[in-house]
């Protein structure tokens, strides 16, 4: 049966979206928690009566808080998945026992990640409407969120093939995701910055989605390269995954 | 007709070859048995046999199907139970049935009755909403065996199914095996266990640091070496073994010991024969002998 790549990657994530069925009450209230005191801790503690890049700063913090969760909840649910499935349950050579085709094997694995990062992402857009009147929904919003989701899905499908241990895979975390999380203007704004750190960080990629996620809820100019970025970051990624699985049968 | 075929297949891991010139064919419709030492090659030939690991050299065929050129079509044909259990411990036992089926694109309309197959010939009925890992070794293997099985793969790996089972449980799944092979599947068994390949195979191949040094039946494996073994224990307690062509050569040769205490005389097993080609000690170097049948 010729499946399409859609067809086959809904095969393929079957049973991490059954886990989730399952689960699915422990896993809402881990990705909200994080994203819910950064709101308190920054939005009314940190940041009451400051206004950031002429923005209310509950208005400038939300998005920021939105962009990280897309990436904290695709990264971290696609990651450990991969890792436990590849290491400790070994139920991932299983795939590559059936006859699925590796770009389904990709996408597949990385819906879990989507599901869940665009779950957390409205339950505080909802949130952010509810606490500021500025925010809006727009079309631009959605498709920068869903793209954020992919690309950091992929980002933790690969960390999740390369790690040998959840010793690693906390290396990695703390290396790259945590710092990420913090620099990339999600909570303050990066002009504050000296020059040169503000070049390095906005070649990481929560940076570009950061900008994308806050222009399109404050309707500002959309920054149509930023999102170019993300969409790159998103295809190297996959581009990754793939060349890792493909690589993972010449072993 | 030869549902496997094997021709000079090697691979290799940088200067260390797992596995050397492996030539075979295998018939359609019956149990292999395929034995060694630890290391001696078994998996690695089971990952090129079932498509996971690409050979270094060489070529195979499954079903017919060249497995360097084309490999994504002979997964259909294959089915594996690995030596880990391989299964998602998150989801149930139906679960991870479905999720197989689905992968291995079983149209959604037979999914259910396939599956209400499987768990009746298993004994898994009672089992299907227990996630896996509350599940003792035994009742974990069948589910990976009904998963290997749910596409109808005409070929079966199975990768030492029974290690670290119990008695019960090995027997209860050589019934299985012999079951799905009655059923039209041929399987191919790597094991340690001598007892078991006696039990189940028609043929057999033995690999040893990556060589095939026997293949045949496994009587025709005993013959070869000898019908008849005599142990004979010397004044160290060391085991000297000797084989003969029957009883009669045998009994002369025990003649020749005074003390007729320390030697017995049986029939050669497979287990004399495994360790006459793969060595007495498990530092044992090539033993250099070889059997075809």
């Amino acid at each position: 049966m010729n499946d399409s790549i859609l067809t086959e990657s809904l095969r393929v994530a079957w049973s991490d979206l059954c886990f989730f069925k399952r689960n699915i009450v422990s896993i809402l209230i881990s990705c909200l928690v994080g994203p819910l005191l950064y709101l308190v801790a920054f939005g009314y503690g940190l940041g009451k009566g400051m206004e950031v890049e002429g923005l209310e700063y509950i208005t400038f913090v939300i998005p920021g808080i939105i962009a990280l969760t897309t990436l904290s909840a695709s990264f971290n649910s696609t990651a450990t998945k991969v890792l436990v499935q590849r290491t400790y349950y070994m139920s991932f050579d299983e795939l590559m026992l059936c006859p699925i085709r590796v770009p389904s094997v990709v996408i597949g694995k990385s819906l879990i990640g989507v599901i869940r990062g665009l779950i957390s992402c409205t339950l505080l857009i909802i949130l952010g409407l509810l606490l500021s009147s500025e925010l809006i929904v727009t079309p631009m919003l959605i498709i920068s969120i869903v793209l954020s989701c992919f690309t950091f899905s992929f980002l933790g499908i690969c960390a999740g093939l390369l790690a040998n241990s959840h010793q690693t895979l906390n290396l990695f975390t703390s290396l790259v995701i945590v710092p990420m999380t913090f620099l990339c203007g999600t909570i303050f704004s990066l002009s504050a910055l000296p020059d040169f750190v503000q070049v390095l960080i906005s070649v990481l990629p929560l940076t570009p989605v950061t900008e994308c996620i806050r222009a399109a809820a404050v309707g500002s100019v959309f920054p149509w390269a930023s999102f170019a970025m993300v969409v790159i970051y998103c295809a190297i990624f996959y581009s990754i995954n793939y060349y890792l699985l493909k690589k993972r049968r010449n072993v | 007709m030869y549902i496997i075929t094997t021709e000079n297949l090697t691979k290799k891991y940088g200067e260390f070859t797992a596995v050397d010139s492996l030539t075979m064919n295998i018939e359609e419709g019956g149990i292999f048995g395929f034995v060694g030492p630890n290391g001696a090659g078994k998996t690695t030939s089971v990952r090129m046999l079932t498509t996971m690991s690409p050979p270094t050299s060489g070529s195979a065929t499954v079903c017919g199907i060249d497995l360097i050129n084309d490999y994504q079509s002979a997964k259909g044909f294959i089915g594996i139970t690995q030596q880990h259990i391989s299964l998602d411990r998150d989801i149930s036992v139906k679960e991870n049935m479905i999720h197989h089926a689905l992968l291995h694109k079983i149209p959604l309309k037979e999914i259910g009755g396939r599956i209400r197959e499987l768990s009746e010939l298993m004994g898994l009925e009672e089992y299907m909403d227990r996630t896996i890992i509350s599940l003792s070794g035994g009742w974990k293997r069948r589910v990976s065996i009904v998963c290997s099985i749910i596409h109808k793969p005409k070929i079966l790996f199975l990768d030492e199914p029974t290690a670290g089972l119990d008695t019960q449980s090995r027997h209860m799944l050589w019934e299985l095996i012999r079951t799905l092979n009655k059923n039209g599947t041929t399987i191919f068994l790597t094991t340690h266990y001598m007892d078991e390949v006696a039990s189940l195979c028609n043929k057999v191949g033995i690999i040893n640091k990556g060589k095939l040094v026997a293949l045949g039946g496994p009587d025709e494996l005993c013959d070869e070496l000898g019908h008849i073994a005599v142990e004979h224990i010397d004044d160290n307690g060391r085991t000297s073994y000797r084989y003969f062509p029957n009883r009669d050569s045998a009994q002369e040769y025990i003649k020749t010991f005074s003390e007729k205490k320390d030697v017995m005389m049986r029939t050669t097993n497979l287990e004399d024969v495994f360790l006459e080609l793969t060595g007495r000690d498990v530092k044992a170097e090539k033993t250099g002998k070889v059997i075809r049948v």
